[in-house]
């Protein structure tokens, strides 16, 4: 927030307390290149391409119509939602056993596997879905593997398929559900488990009755960042994917680009992005309240 | 002697090459309040993790009726525990942290809300079941944990310097609780402070610890009259140590010699010492007297007189530059003459010095 050379609210008096929202706009002018560049970069494009879904080819709202409608992108839509929904779940399920044990090693170990986190998540993005390219494919190295070990006898369907794009996904959107939930689960304090415990809970009882509550907004945080990060992803579903599992993105870069549909994939574009805001907007809630129930802990 | 409720036998414990508890052993009866006290790092709280199940000893054994609690894992132990932290689940109402341990033990809805209504009218929280822990003061949170450390009827309850976070006048307020409730339920406790004053006045019995060692265990009177080392004699009450040599010794009653040359006859000797060893003359200052009038005790100097109410304190400067404080309580009738800066002599009866090892 830039505090411009404004005069000191005065203390105690009954205006005081407007006085932090009107400082607020002080420094309005030194945000204006910020502002522009965001109006000329993202705002203008966004407004023009959804400006074509309702002009192209005519004025109308017949792209909207034609895409809710057709199976063939009914079929996408469903793609989409489910495989962002597998993966939320998958990165789940993976991530908070690593989460729970960020917050319990020792420092150095924990260090340790944080860079090990960092470090795939800032390994380019093609590399490690070629990565997963390498090991999934019928003569893979995880396919090999179980054969040579006699499990199967042939090669299992890990790619071109909801699996391979789940694997490939999940993978990638680890960090995103770790960092947040490490951040709940390492605010929690080890005394309120002990009491748990001596309380009679087991295991289970501690973590499904005390741990899981506790962490729930961090589980919100984590999984609507993936899951919203996921409808909109490409890269991974386009290589692991086959062309039965297209998602929404995929869609568009075929519309706009092979089909020259711009009406179309600006149609498209806009379902996307009202989605993903209001998935946004139920992120902000959930974890404003889910804020207040973490600060009530203290 | 009949078997002791509560038998924790030579436990010992070690972080690596730190020995955190030496060789802990107590005999606790049924339906007793006796306080670990000691300064931290003491093992106090260590030995009572060791009850807990949280840090398993290295070595010893921890019999409740005469069964083993080692094996048993913490949440089979049925020990209630409250904590120094505040430890209330935060997401659960009050109603639902006191309802959680029978929860667990999945008793009947009925039983577990009258047995919470009974918790709550216990420590006098009744009709504060709907809060959330967050809208708790530091002291209701911690009546909440007693209330939930006892809703399962358990046969020894732990507490953790669970009052440190308060300020004074709550704390005494609840340590009043505490004794209240500890009387209604008769469950037997194991509190830890490393405040005296809280030790006194909750306590049967204080065992003190220094050292992953206990001292000596015994009821307040016990320890503040007859302190079986200096150092329980340091840490309990205040208390002024002279350094002096000995003499002689016959039974328990020894001879001495101040630095000054002063000779005293008739001091208790709590530890066998030989003579020309050094050792200190523990006095408390309120069994000290300074007169004015009188030729014997010791000579000293006023530096400072303190009006303390139902008594005034003085600090005096000995021949041997130390300095000792004397409490004299106003109704005994203090010579006018005894400001700060004059010469008086520091008197007190024979039986009032404790004579330990060491000179200081």
């Amino acid at each position: 927030m830039a505090h411009g050379p404004s005069t000191m609210p005065a203390h105690g008096l009954p205006a005081a307390g407007r006085a932090p929202s009107l400082r607020r706009w002080d420094g309005l002018g030194y945000v204006l290149p910020a502002f522009l560049l965001l109006a000329f970069f993202f705002v203008l494009p966004v407004v023009a391409l959804l400006l074509r879904s309702v002009l192209e080819p005519t004025p109308g709202l017949e792209n909207f119509a034609k895409l809710l409608t057709t199976p063939t992108y009914a079929q996408v839509f469903l793609n989409t939602f489910t495989v962002a929904g597998v993966v939320t779940l998958a990165s789940l399920l993976a991530g908070f056993p690593v989460a729970w044990l960020l917050a319990v090693l020792p420092g150095r170990w924990a260090a340790f596997l944080f860079g090990v986190i960092l470090l795939s998540m800032w390994t380019n993005l093609l590399a490690r879905t070629y990565a997963w390219m390498v090991l999934l494919q019928r003569t893979g190295v995880i396919n090999r593997a179980l054969m040579d070990v006699g499990l199967i006898d042939a090669p299992l369907p890990l790619i071109r398929n909801l699996a391979g794009v789940t694997i490939g996904m999940t993978y990638i959107m680890l960090p995103f559900v770790i960092l947040p939930l490490h951040a709940t689960l390492r605010a929690i304090d080890p005394a309120v488990l002990q009491a748990a415990s001596l309380c009679g809970a087991n295991r289970w009882q501690a973590f499904r009755r005390v741990l899981l509550p506790l962490s729930l907004p961090g589980v919100a945080a984590g999984s609507l960042m993936v899951f919203v990060m996921s409808l909109g992803y490409f890269v991974t579903p386009a290589l692991l994917g086959g062309a039965s599992t297209m998602m929404l993105a995929e869609l568009i870069a075929q519309l706009v680009q092979s089909l020259l549909d711009w009406g179309m994939g600006g149609a498209a574009a806009f379902v996307l992005l009202v989605v993903t805001l209001a998935l946004y907007a139920l992120q902000v809630r959930f974890l404003g309240s889910g804020r207040m129930t973490a600060g009530g802990a203290g | 002697m009949t078997r002791p409720f509560l038998d924790i036998k030579g436990i010992r414990k070690t972080f690596g090459p730190v020995v955190a508890v030496e060789d802990v052993t107590l005999e606790v009866a049924k339906g007793e309040f006796l306080t670990f006290l000691g300064p931290s790092g003491s093992g106090k709280s260590t030995t009572l993790y060791a009850i807990a199940g949280f840090q398993p000893p290295t070595s010893g054994e921890v019999l409740l009726d005469g069964r083993s609690l080692l094996a048993v894992p913490s949440h089979k132990r049925n020990i209630g525990m409250v904590f120094q932290r505040y430890t209330l689940f935060p997401h659960l109402s009050v109603a639902e942290n006191v309802a959680f341990p029978l929860r667990v033990r999945r008793r009947k809805d009925a039983e577990i809300d009258a047995k919470v209504a009974r918790m709550l009218a216990l420590v006098r929280l009744d009709g504060m079941g709907g809060r959330m822990p967050g809208q708790l003061s530091g002291g209701q949170q911690q009546r909440v944990a007693l209330a939930r450390a006892l809703a399962y009827d358990p046969p020894v309850l732990l507490m953790d310097e669970p009052l440190s976070a308060l300020d004074k006048k709550l704390r005494e307020k609840i340590q009043l609780e505490i004794r209240r409730i500890h009387k209604e339920t008769g469950v037997t406790i194991l509190y830890v402070t490393h405040d005296q004053e809280e030790a006194l006045r909750l306590s049967d019995r204080i065992a003190v610890f220094n050292r992953g060692r206990i001292e000596q265990t015994g009821t307040g009177r016990d320890l503040y009259e007859n302190p079986a080392t200096g150092f329980v004699a340091g840490f309990i009450g205040s208390s002024n140590f002279l350094p002096a040599e000995m003499e002689r010794g016959e039974g328990d009653a020894a001879a001495v010699r101040l630095p000054d040359g002063t000779r005293l006859t008739g001091v208790r000797m709590h530890q066998r010492l030989g003579a020309g060893e050094s050792c200190a003359l523990m006095v408390r200052p309120e069994r000290l007297r300074l007169e004015t009038a009188s030729t014997g005790g010791v000579p000293v100097r006023i530096d400072d007189v303190t009006y303390l109410g139902d008594s005034l304190h003085f600090l005096v400067q000995a021949p041997w530059r130390q300095q000792i404080g004397v409490r004299m309580p106003i109704a005994s009738g203090i010579d006018a003459g005894l400001t700060s800066g004059t010469e008086a002599r520091l008197v007190w009866p024979a039986s009032a010095g404790h004579l330990f090892a060491g000179a200081s």
